[in-house]
């Protein structure tokens, strides 16, 4: 099933991709007002900041700019999420009415080609907001800017959004198991919220949770601390790479294994 | 006449029991809701330096956002997912036909989610904040009024949601439609941040908005000491000018939409 080279799947997901997007673009309005949707959301954490720094000087030792960094940090790592693995959100629904054996006889790798179907376009305004805040910060902090720094910023980007990916495919995988998943989706996916801000305002046990458990403290805390603490990283930053990549593999195993247990209803 | 309400009422509080499992994914995620705020708004006090920000100490800002969490995940009706969806699917014609105003039956239909939501997340919120902070809400006749007030907010809220509701029958976009008033009426209505740490401009702008007559008029009235003051009247009837210009404004827009309806099939 895993012996097609990577060459085929890219090129089978542009194909997908290109018959979303064209069903997708039947629908203007609802592209329109949904992109709208995501950057009301991610714009209004924005000034959340903002009336909060009106008020106060400093979270401990972050500042206005700091935070909004870690903000535009956490935004841009959970774009990947967001666009790519959407139909995660189907995945109850599709399991529970027995659409999901459709999937399993295709010649090509199950979760690959499940997640393909769905490209949520939306995410990319959520990308816009990222980008616009994180490179606001940047210059706002005056951090100067060098080839290794991009080439920083974008490793512990995609090794951050690994780490969200996990979290919400295992919670979307609890649904092979438990019925009624959505409610352990939507807590996942909250936790993103909680990104944002730095790990060391929370408590030790909480800190272990978010740092170990539900990794959020690896979405933006951690990560940013190569740019915004580059005398002071801590060993955790630089595991935030592999770390990714296994939590990322662990949840995919922990899907597959759904999967594959997946006798489907019997209609 | 009242018990085709109560009927109503009473399969949407067992429909709600039914899940508990949900309703326990829901607490924990609530818990660590409140235990992010928490840490987080004590950071924030610890480092200011300062007992009291803009009249708010820590203890009341955390009161304060605990119970608006708490108020949200009581008051919540979803109403703007149910329409858009039968809208969608066409269902809304079995809805159309029954014997009953559509928007009385909607109210209704979900004051049981309402009702069960009191017991599950606000009554025991609201009893752990009473006995953590000792004393800092005051039990007197303040109730009697906050509960005027939650009722009137329960309207309010249940009126934007209809209105917003309403505007799926042109669009069919509904998330994007839910999660834009969601935003809105979470920001302005001091549940994220407490209405008191918005600068002066945007004070007045919320002032002028029906979206602190849901959540901050209630809370203002809970934690105000003086029992049933001028200025509590003051706020109920504010809330009260806002249930009526937001019920004819509905109703009025529901009516006018209606003829736009297009159910697909069926």
């Amino acid at each position: 099933m895993n012996n097609k080279g990577l060459a085929f799947y890219i090129k089978i997901y542009g194909r997908i991709l290109a018959q979303d997007l064209k069903s997708k673009m039947s629908y203007r309005a609802d592209f329109i007002i949904s992109m709208l949707g995501m950057i009301f959301t991610d714009a209004a954490g924005f000034i959340t900041f903002w009336i909060m720094f009106r008020n106060f000087s400093s979270i401990q030792e972050w500042e206005y700019y700091e935070m909004l960094f870690l903000y535009g940090f956490s935004l841009i790592a959970i774009t990947p999420v967001q666009c790519l693995l959407d139909n995660n959100w189907s995945l109850r629904i599709n399991v529970r009415e027995g659409d999901f054996i459709k999937y399993c006889f295709r010649p090509i790798n199950l979760f690959f080609y499940y997640e393909s179907e769905v490209f949520d376009v939306k995410g990319l305004g959520q990308l816009g907001v990222g980008v616009f805040t994180l490179v606001y910060a940047w210059i706002k902090l005056g951090l100067g800017c060098n080839v290794m720094m991009v080439l920083k910023v974008i490793v512990f980007l995609i090794s951050a959004s690994l780490f969200m990916m996990a979290m919400q495919n295992a919670a979307a995988a609890t649904c092979f198991w438990i019925e009624n998943s959505f409610y352990v989706l939507d807590l996942a996916f909250k936790l993103k919220d909680y990104a944002k801000y730095p790990v060391t305002i929370f408590g030790p046990v909480f800190r272990f949770v978010f740092t170990f458990v539900f990794p959020i403290a690896f979405i933006a805390y951690y990560p940013s601390l190569v740019i915004l603490r580059p005398d002071n990283v801590p060993l955790l930053t630089w595991l935030a790479p592999p770390l990714g990549i296994l939590f990322f593999y662990l949840s995919y195993r922990f899907w597959m294994l759904g999967a594959m247990k997946y006798n489907g209803t019997g209609s | 006449m009242i018990k085709k309400y109560t009927t109503l009422l009473k399969a949407g509080v067992m429909e709600m029991l039914h899940f508990r499992l949900s309703v326990l994914v829901l607490v924990a995620g609530n818990m660590l809701y409140l235990a992010v705020i928490y840490f987080l708004w004590k950071a924030i006090f610890d480092s200011a330096g300062t007992e009291s920000v803009n009249g708010m100490t820590f203890e009341s800002t955390l009161i304060y956002l605990v119970l608006a969490t708490a108020l949200f995940n009581f008051m919540e009706m979803y109403i703007v997912w149910d329409m858009g969806r039968t809208i969608q699917s066409g269902k809304i014609v079995l809805d159309l036909i029954k014997p009953m105003d559509y928007k009385n039956y909607m109210f209704w239909a979900f004051s049981g989610n309402v009702a069960a939501q009191f017991f599950t997340t606000f009554l025991p919120t609201f009893i752990v904040v009473a006995l953590v902070t000792k004393g800092a809400i005051p039990l007197g006749t303040n109730l009697i009024a906050f509960a005027v007030s939650v009722i009137l907010g329960i309207v309010i809220n249940f009126n934007v949601d209809f209105i917003v509701g309403t505007i799926c029958l042109y669009t069919e976009s509904i998330w994007g439609i839910n999660i834009m008033k969601q935003v809105i009426v979470l920001l302005f209505s001091g549940a994220t941040i407490p209405l008191a740490f918005f600068p002066e401009g945007l004070r007045r702008v919320v002032d002028l908005l029906p979206f602190r007559a849901i959540y901050d008029a209630p809370l203002t009235i809970l934690l105000s000491i003086n029992g049933i003051t001028d200025d509590v009247l003051y706020t109920i009837a504010i809330q009260i000018v806002w249930v009526i210009i937001l019920e004819i404004l509905s109703r009025g827009f529901w009516k006018i939409s209606l003829r736009q309806i297009t159910v697909n099939g069926g």
